[in-house]
């Protein structure tokens, strides 16, 4: 059961194409587990269609057409070269968001007690600070705030805070006007992550590391 | 359309295609600010996309413009991404899609796109042309702020009162 989504304002975001490349992935991942939120973003896609269709025309050069028809049997773009996913010990029965399938994935690595952090690299936006994190469970965070826009969706295992609790396919959203107190459950967490700006730990897990 | 296209890679189908959508994806692509010669080629990348990737056209999630939609808005941003960086490779594709939606999942997608129309076009003009211009618009919140002269923090709220709007319309519709 899934209780926690995308504001609207980042569905709306991820639908219209204006989200960062790192969020959308994690947006993208929450999507694929979350039927009522895929039916969100279906319907803000049909009203994209609907806007189109609605258009005045704008005519194309006399030629266009001419033009794509000799390159419609132009092989298409090769796909991307080999990508390095390391092979991350995972608990058993859980597999990554589909959505990665592209993206490299770095091996795990220690940052701190009870904390591994494994860079994942979209080749597509490579500046993009997104990351999957492996928490130990029971730890508790001190109170602070954050800068820019944050989203954590937990693949394995959960955490709670003063917003509820958070267990597999949740996502959560926070931003520098958010102030969490996370704790992680028991068994431990592992989680998806997006952050703005350059390469730092999100707000779920910068001080088990610190 | 698309089915044909992707079925039987039918020229004349995808012929139709294109006159009915590419100039809509040009007034798109010019919406967003792009000039007319860079929008004029992005069209014709779209319109070929649209022949390669027909096969993942799912006419049980959307119609025919729902899908050229997110094809534009994907080419839109890789086009963006490439500019700064022209090594990059696009996003990959999504999972294929299922080709065989039975009749009665594409008739009740055709019946949900029919209500969405019938409810954009029950909003005030105000709040429609903020929907627009949250679609179309490179940087929708200074768009907005300045296409209705509101000051930018109320704007986020003025959007996602449109958004709701919507929603209810089309609860309320039968």
């Amino acid at each position: 059961m899934i209780s926690h989504h995308p504001s609207p304002e980042t569905l709306l975001a991820h639908a219209t194409g204006a989200l960062a490349a790192g969020h959308a992935v994690v947006v993208a991942a929450h999507l694929q587990g979350c039927a009522q939120c895929e039916a969100a973003q279906t319907r803000m896609e049909s009203l994209g269609g609907a806007l189109l269709e609605e258009f005045a025309p704008e005519p194309l050069a006399d030629e266009a057409f001419a033009q794509v028809l000799a390159r419609l049997d132009d092989p298409a773009p090769a796909p991307t070269a080999s990508l390095r996913q390391a092979r991350l010990a995972l608990p058993s029965g859980v597999s990554l968001p589909a959505v990665l399938r592209g993206a490299e994935i770095g091996r795990w690595l220690w940052i701190g007690l009870g904390l591994r952090y494994s860079r994942v690299r979209l080749p597509w936006a490579p500046e993009q600070n997104v990351m999957l994190l492996k928490v130990a469970g029971g730890r508790k965070v001190l109170h602070h705030s954050h800068g820019g826009l944050e989203l954590t969706q937990v693949i394995w295992g959960g955490f709670h805070d003063i917003t509820g609790q958070y267990g597999p396919g949740d996502i959560g959203e926070a931003d520098e006007t958010t102030e969490h107190q996370p704790v992680a459950d028991p068994e431990g967490c592992i989680c998806l992550a997006s952050l703005e700006g350059g390469l730092r730990l999100p707000w779920f897990t910068r001080l088990f590391g610190g | 359309m698309i089915s044909r296209v992707a079925e039987t890679r039918d020229r004349q189908a995808y012929a139709a295609l294109f006159k009915h959508f590419a100039p809509r994806v040009k007034a798109y692509l010019r919406r967003g600010g792009m000039d007319a010669g860079e929008a004029e080629e992005l069209t014709q990348e779209v319109m070929l996309n649209i022949w390669r990737k027909a096969g993942y056209f799912d006419a049980a999630r959307g119609g025919a413009a729902t899908w050229v939609f997110a094809i534009v808005r994907n080419a839109r941003i890789d086009h963006a991404r490439r500019r700064r960086d022209a090594r990059l490779t696009g996003q990959p594709p999504p999972e294929e899609a299922d080709l065989a939606p039975s009749a009665e999942s594409i008739a009740l997608t055709t019946e949900r796109e029919a209500h969405l129309r019938c409810a954009l076009n029950s909003l005030g003009p105000e709040q429609k042309q903020i929907v627009q211009l949250s679609f179309f618009s490179d940087t929708p919140h200074t768009a907005i702020a300045n296409a209705l002269n509101l000051p930018l923090g109320t704007v986020k709220s003025r959007v996602r009162l449109a958004m709701a709007k919507l929603r209810v319309l089309l609860e309320e519709m039968p």
